[in-house]
């Protein structure tokens, strides 16, 4: 039967930020809050918009090939890990993207290509982030 | 007390944001983790399902996951953590158990360097 919840929290019984959802094989559970990204970006341009994201409040210029993206709400710590890859049309090359982890409230993109003079001009960034919140 | 709840769809209580289960299980993240060194052999700072590492040569580690996926059909991503721009990070599903993870650097040798990794797919 065809079923819907509505619903606006879902918290765990026995622990509250711990859900158990069963993967797709039917068999194994994973953590749905620990699989969930905590953070996603879109960033473009010079001026290095945020032209789509989830918990990310801001960008701001970190020097050359740098970008410090800001979370609206913190992780718990600076273990987290983060991902995603950058497309430098003006090199006509995508770069991987380094990720430094340095706070719960932001963390700093680089641009691996290492040849650009800037990580916005033509070029997009795309990045998320898993891990605990605060 | 633990309870078991199997719905299609979740909905927020004004029956908005609507979003199908199978979205749910299917978009999480079955593993991540920062992978740091300190010595030959990376440590996990944290991790979802990742239960330990094999360090095969300077920069190049096995992820073996505590529960294993469906298929080696997994879609791997990462980043270095370092503000240095001439590291590139390699992930690659090897099996349905682990993964592999390389880095190199400018000169196209491996470096032990901490580096992140995310795997999005179906559990077995």
């Amino acid at each position: 039967m065809a079923s819907q919840l509505k619903v606006d929290t879902i918290t765990g019984v026995t622990t509250a930020g711990s859900i158990s959802v069963t993967g797709e094989g039917n068999s194994t559970t994973t953590n749905l809050q620990q699989g969930l990204a905590k953070a996603f970006a879109h960033i473009t341009g010079a001026g290095f918009t945020l032209t789509d994201g989830f918990n990310a409040s801001s960008t701001t210029d970190g020097g050359t090939g740098k970008v410090t993206l800001s979370y609206t709400n913190s992780m718990s710590n600076t273990t987290y890990s983060t991902g995603g890859i950058t497309y430098n049309r003006a090199a006509g090359s995508s770069n991987a993207e380094g990720g430094l982890t340095t706070s719960a409230t932001h963390y700093q993109l680089v641009d691996t290509g290492g040849n650009v003079s800037d990580i916005g001009g033509s070029q997009q960034l795309s990045t998320f982030t898993f891990g605990d919140l605060a | 007390m633990a309870s078991e709840l199997r719905v299609n769809t979740l909905k927020d209580a004004s029956g908005n944001n609507s979003i199908a289960t199978s979205f749910v299980a299917g978009g999480s993240a079955k593993a991540w983790c920062p992978l740091v060194y300190s010595s030959g052999t990376p440590t996990a700072a944290d991790s979802l399902n990742v239960a330990s590492f094999t360090d095969t040569q300077t920069g190049d580690a096995y992820i073996n996951y505590t529960s294993s996926t469906a298929s080696t059909n997994c879609s791997c991503a990462g980043s270095n953590i370092s503000t240095s721009s001439d590291l590139g990070v390699l992930n690659k599903t090897d099996t349905t158990a682990r993964a592999r993870t390389i880095i190199r650097n400018s000169s196209n040798s491996l470096v032990d360097s901490d580096r992140n990794f995310q795997l999005h797919g179906d559990l077995a």
